[in-house]
């Protein structure tokens, strides 16, 4: 159960011809698979196309339907690795992943069907994870499709065209033999619109019609076909591409009045550009521009005659090209100068070299372009000194001033979220013997880089910790730590960590952060996937079954040869602070795997606030915990923020009229987890925390124990009153 | 072009996790389309929603323009672009003022003046929040319309959450050419909290409606808690309340008569607190140790050496010690307190569970001077503590934890020959006669050292590190008689920068060496 639910969105998905089909991009392309025959589906979560796994996922009935294979596969070379079944059998597929991070983990099965070459189509939807929003380091899935002769769709990013090419990449993909990457940049995923949908096509093969074993030699990536293979992607599926391309128009050209100039626009960049070509004046709403426009729905190849097609007889054309290298402006220049065309072409020069292409970006870069030299005049709305004074209206002094006030919002732990107190232990043993030197991994421990635990020195990629920590290890003065997620142990942690780690007999810690989910995605299954049962919304004393098909971390472990494996509580600080005290301090040889138990604190509280409400309305005995502070003891020192950083442990204006800094606070998004308390005995902080138990439907000891405790203690305080009388000022 | 008969209307929303912005969006949408507007929306959600901000971005045109034609709509907010922004902030309005997408010319800001603070202002060992007043001042210059107010406020008020009082304030700007009706009408088909939603909504439109008042340009009025400090130093017209006992009225007349107007008010809260803490006497004591620090006052400033010193050493006096604690958490207040704090319903039981870690050197601080430094320096008697000390948690609900914390506030009747005591009253000695020493030397240096009164907070460990700086600090200006106000200041603002001691001891050993 993901973190989003889209079992009800997907029923739209049974559209059929000539419906309206209303939703976001995910969905849209869904549907286009859907459409388009698709025989098999896989992929791997992570932003921005972790929906579309989602959506895939919620959407196995209607799949089951049509007789589509789906696999949430355990990796993206995994995923990669599906797409041979398109290698010998027209069966369409297609998988999905993060990008640039997971081609590069999918880059080995990739570049082998890549040389072998496909029969049925074969897709790959990256999320091109790059500008604004981006969790990841900033490259292009560009250079991928050049070096291994793949071809790159940059669709425009309306959902008609979105789903178009859906199905018109399959029809490139099989008239070139070739895999072809199909890109959606983050704002386009989650774009909301409308098209008009077609009938839901079966699979030609499946399970209910199989295909006849056949074997195709010439298709083994071994010499001597290699070098056929290669051969092929030139003589063969290049020039059939082009023509498959320039026959069903999949680039686009649009007329203007302004004929000497010209735009070449990638198809994800092609709505900025109509926004800034609108606001200079020079195209209407509906994208009738004065300019002529080249739209490169494929962005690679790019296609030679089109190009000179477009840029013969014009004096200037400005190229829209995001991200760095530049590769298509070369190439631009290349196909020109080859055929000694002297149109001035601009590019990244007009733009920025670097970055995302924003609309501030791709306006002033129209307009710097529109002022270049030996360009005709054209009456437009702004000046480039105009555009860049819309940067901010804001003078220097007073952005300084802004400075000073808007705080930075890093990202963090969610409430109540079961590594905090993981982090929080870590930080107090490295407190009494650090400094520490940690390998850390991809995931939401990954925010424990950031303030305020500043636990972690470098990132090395999904499952890559304790893989990272290898070399390291022989210069630090106290043993490797790594920490690893669950969903990164099963990603690659297990084979490229674990595995060799013990072959090597590496004598460090690593410490594997099980939340039963992979949670930074949005809370998609893994193998090791736990369900608890009890409903008493905190943590400290979970207990949990697990499920029936569950993998177990630590079986794993010991099979690839650990022997020291410890399970910890992360709720338990003193008894993690022991384990790793003992970990560190441990004479044993070997690698030494802890691991940190507790669950996602966000997919509990999804799973449980219903199981909660359905107690309360039955009538049984419930508790509801949360913390509270007492603000006449809090003196104001923060120290219980700076060791745990809970987006519910806050502060307010102190009341006091003596004490004049904030006091912390717990807001009504607590959820009990208790780690508030357990810092309090282990790093020995101040007695303000308090844990407060709701106990809805009590029973008749719970009443009459209170009424009790109430009248007693009331009588106590009548005694308090009478004596206060005379000592009031 | 000649064909531009409409343009899109541009929104963005500036979010936090978790405050439902894509609610706030697919309700607009249905808006949107339910007045037959075309509407294309997209979100940065990233990681979101654990604790990050969030934007989202709307575009709507209107069908009636169509033709047959589909608009090509952005993706992207733009800069000097933005018709309609709404934050559910008020330092996120300053995060899109700093962004550029608020303009003079054009864009409706909407805003929730409340403060979410940000890891860095929670985490600060003082005070580190910001001052929202300078985004509320930037936001009316540079929006075309300001609608600001405390909308997570008005949502709590009627128990609903903060995008319908979000919803309700863009429905009241009149930015949209929407009416009321159909804003509500999305509410109610959602199905989900209609009555405490629309009671929301409705409150907010009117206060939008107001803000508008049909004029073109909102005049900046500030609608949040202005001042951060609790109690301001300096009030002339303070008047003391008529004393409730005798002995309540020798102290104010001793206060009447020895101490200038301008330092009434600190003083009386100080006394108050004195007498609550421990008795009148207590309280005479304070007067006895501030009359010493009055006569060196030059009254600059309406008496501030006076009245800093009255606010920490009130402080400072009430040292917390067990007897204190124990006195705080049976107070009879303090289940209301709470009970209001959680939402506890009418009669509804809670337990409530207290987190006690005392230290034998706590414990010992409670008791006689002789008694307590026996324990403390024989290994037996350490051993004996150790049965009290440790982590420990107690239901304060239940009679046996209640009284025994009664039987612990007690002990504050030997509190003044307590090992503690003596301990901290050592300590305030020397920072007093630090305060008189300087004002002899220079009165702004014996003002600053009155200031580092304010460092002394927290419990256990951090307790002795901030009293322990402060004692530096006094040591610091005995020992080097050309310690400046500047150099004082500066100890006091390291010894706030972390809570290792790092920068403090950095400048100290700085200043040490040029002495």
């Amino acid at each position: 159960m993901a973190e989003r639910s889209f079992t009800h969105e997907v029923l739209k998905l049974h559209a059929g011809e000539g419906e309206s089909f209303k939703g976001e991009g995910i969905l849209a392309i869904t549907k286009g698979l859907l459409q388009s025959g698709v025989a098999y589906v896989g992929g791997y979560q992570g932003s921005p196309i972790s929906h579309l796994m989602d959506v895939l996922n919620d959407a196995q009935g209607i799949l089951g339907d049509l007789g589509v294979h789906f696999e949430a596969n355990g990796s993206e070379a995994t995923a990669a690795a599906m797409l041979s079944a398109s290698i010998n059998y027209p069966l369409r597929g297609a998988v999905t992943w993060k990008s640039t991070v997971g081609t590069n983990v999918a880059s080995d099965a990739l570049s082998n069907i890549a040389s072998s070459g496909v029969t049925g189509g074969a897709i790959i939807i990256v999320g091109e994870d790059y500008g604004e929003g981006s969790s990841i380091m900033q490259e292009r899935t560009y250079a991928f499709a050049m070096k291994a002769q793949m071809w790159l769709i940059d669709p425009r990013p309306n959902l008609t065209s979105i789903v178009d090419m859906i199905e018109s990449a399959f029809q490139l993909s099989e008239a070139s033999n070739t895999p072809v990457f199909y890109m959606m940049r983050i704002r386009g995923c989650h774009v909301t619109g409308e098209f008009t949908a077609k009938d839901n096509r079966a699979p030609d093969f499946s399970s209910k019609n199989h295909v006849v074993p056949n074997r195709e030699a010439e298709k083994i990536i071994l010499p001597p076909h290699v070098y056929q293979q290669e051969q092929d992607k030139i003589a063969q599926r290049w020039p059939h591409a082009i023509d498959f391309i320039v026959d069903n128009k999949l680039n686009e050209f649009f007329p203007g009045k302004h004929k000497q100039l010209g735009i070449i626009t990638c198809g994800g960049t092609y709505n900025t550009l109509i926004r800034a070509l609108q606001r200079q004046g020079l195209s209407n709403n509906f994208g009738v521009s004065d300019i002529p426009i080249y739209v490169m729905n494929v962005a690679y190849p790019v296609v030679p005659e089109e190009i000179v097609e477009f840029c013969v007889g014009k004096s200037h054309v400005v190229l829209l090209e995001e991200g760095q290298p530049e590769y298509i402006e070369p190439a631009i220049h290349t196909i020109l100068r080859k055929r000694d065309i002297q149109t001035k072409v601009y590019g990244a020069d007009l733009f920025t070299q670097a970055g995302e292409y924003t609309a501030q970006i791709t306006l002033l870069g129209l307009t710097r372009f529109l002022e270049t030299p030996g360009m005709p005049y054209i009456t437009k709305n702004f000046s480039v000194a105009d555009v860049q004074r819309f940067n901010s209206p804001l003078t220097d002094i007073e952005h300084q001033k802004l400075l000073k006030v808007v705080p930075p919002r890093p990202s963090g732990l969610c409430t109540g979220c079961p590594e905090r107190p993981l982090f929080s232990a870590i930080k107090q043993v490295q407190n009494d013997l650090g400094p520490f030197h940690i390998s850390s991994d991809i995931g939401c421990h990954s925010f424990a880089t950031l303030a305020p635990f500043n636990l972690g020195n470098t990132i090395m990629g999904y499952g890559l910790s304790l893989a990272s920590s290898s070399s390291i290890r022989a210069a630090l003065p106290h043993k490797a730590i790594s920490i690893m997620g669950d969903g990164g142990f099963w990603h690659n942690g297990l084979s490229s960590g674990v595995v060799s780690a013990v072959f090597n007999k590496h004598d460090g810690i690593l410490i594997i952060v099980n939340n039963g989910y992979s949670a930074a995605t949005g809370g998609q299954d893994i193998p090791s996937m736990v369900e608890p049962n009890n409903i008493i919304a905190t943590t400290i004393d979970a207990r949990h079954s697990e499920r029936d098909d569950s993998v177990s971390i630590e079986l794993a472990c010991r099979g690839a040869g650990v022997e020291w494996v410890r399970t910890v509580s992360t709720y338990s600080i003193e008894a993690m602070k022991k384990t790793l005290n003992e970990a560190l301090q441990s004479s044993q040889p070997g690698l030494k795997v802890i691991i940190a138990e507790g669950e996602c604190m966000l997919n509990r509280q999804r799973r449980i606030k219903p199981l909660m409400k359905k107690s309360i309305g039955d009538g049984k005995r419930t508790l509801r915990a949360r913390f509270y502070i007492d603000s006449q003891t809090c003196t104001g020192d923060h120290a219980c923020i700076r060791l745990s950083g809970c987006p519910s442990l806050t502060i307010k204006p102190s009341l006091d009229t003596l004490r004049e800094d904030p006091v912390s606070y717990v807001d009504n998004s607590c959820v009990g987890c208790g780690v508030c308390g357990d810092n309090v005995h282990s790093a020995v902080l101040c007695p303000s925390f308090s844990k407060i138990d709701l106990l809805y439907n009590p029973n008749w000891l719970d009443k009459a124990s209170s009424l009790l405790r109430r009248n007693v203690i009331k009588l106590f305080q009548r005694y308090d009153e009478s004596r206060q009388a005379g000592q009031l000022l | 072009m000649t064909d531009t008969p409409a343009k899109t209307i541009n929104i963005i929303l500036a979010a936090l996790g978790g405050e439902g912005g894509g609610v706030f969006t697919n309700w607009l949408i249905a808006v949107a389309e339910n007045n037959g507007w075309l509407c294309q929306s997209t979100s940065l959600a990233g990681v979101a929603q654990r604790t990050g901000a969030t934007i989202y971005y709307i575009e709507l045109f209107p069908k009636d323009h169509q033709k047959g034609r589909k608009p090509v709509m952005s993706l992207f907010p733009a800069q000097g672009d933005i018709d309609i922004a709404v934050s559910s902030e008020i330092a996120e309005a300053g995060r899109m003022l700093q962004r550029g997408f608020i303009t003079p010319d054009k864009t409706t800001l909407i805003t929730s003046t409340h403060r979410v603070y940000g890891i860095t202002e929670k985490s600060d060992i003082a005070d580190g929040t910001m001052d929202a007043s300078s985004v509320l001042e930037l936001a009316a210059k540079y929006s075309h319309r300001f609608i600001n107010f405390d909308m997570s406020e008005l949502a709590a008020k009627h128990n609903s959450v903060i995008s319908s009082a979000l919803f309700g304030a863009l429905a009241g700007s009149n930015a949209l050419p929407f009416d009321k009706q159909s804003f509500k009408e999305v509410i109610v088909s959602t199905g989900k909290a209609v009555t405490t939603n629309l009671a929301a909504f409705d409150d907010s439109y009117d206060c939008a409606q107001r803000a508008v008042g049909g004029s073109a340009v909102e005049i900046f009025r500030p609608q949040t808690a202005p001042s951060k400090a609790s109690l301001s130093d300096v009030k002339a017209q303070f008047e003391l309340p008529v004393a409730q006992s005798s002995r309540g009225s020798e102290l104010f007349e001793r206060l009447q008569t020895r101490f200038p107007v301008a330092t009434h008010e600190l003083i009386y809260h100080g006394l108050q607190r004195l007498i609550e803490y421990q008795d009148f006497n207590y309280a005479h004591q304070y007067l006895d140790e501030l009359e010493k620090i009055m006569k060196i006052d030059n009254g600059q400033q309406n008496f501030k050496l006076t009245n800093a010193t009255a606010r920490y050493l009130a402080l400072w006096m009430c040292f917390e010690d067990i007897p204190r604690v124990a006195q705080l958490k049976v107070r009879a207040t303090r289940v209301d307190e709470i009970r209001r704090e959680v939402k506890a319903d009418a009669e509804q039981i809670i337990h409530i569970t207290e987190f006690f870690r005392p230290r034998p050197e706590e414990i010992c601080a409670m008791l006689p001077k002789a008694l307590g430094r026996a324990l403390l320096s024989s290994r037996l008697g350490r051993g004996f503590l150790g049965i009290f000390a440790g982590g420990r948690k107690l239901r304060t609900d239940t009679l046996a934890v209640y009284l025994s914390l009664r039987v612990l506030a007690s002990f504050r009747a030997i509190r003044r020959f307590s090992l503690g005591y003596e301990t901290e009253y050592k300590m305030i000695t020397n920072w007093l006669d630090s305060i008189k020493l300087l004002a002899a030397r220079d009165p702004q240096s014996s003002l600053e050292m009155a200031l580092c009164g304010r460092l002394v907070k927290g419990y256990g460990a951090t307790r002795e590190r901030t009293t322990e700086q402060v004692v530096t600090i006094a040591q610091f200006c005995q020992s080097f008689a050309t310690a400046s106000a500047k150099e004082i200041n500066h100890l006091r603002l390291s010894a706030i920068k972390d809570d290792t001691n790092e920068a403090f001891n950095k400048t100290l050993s700085q200043y040490r060496n040029v002495s």
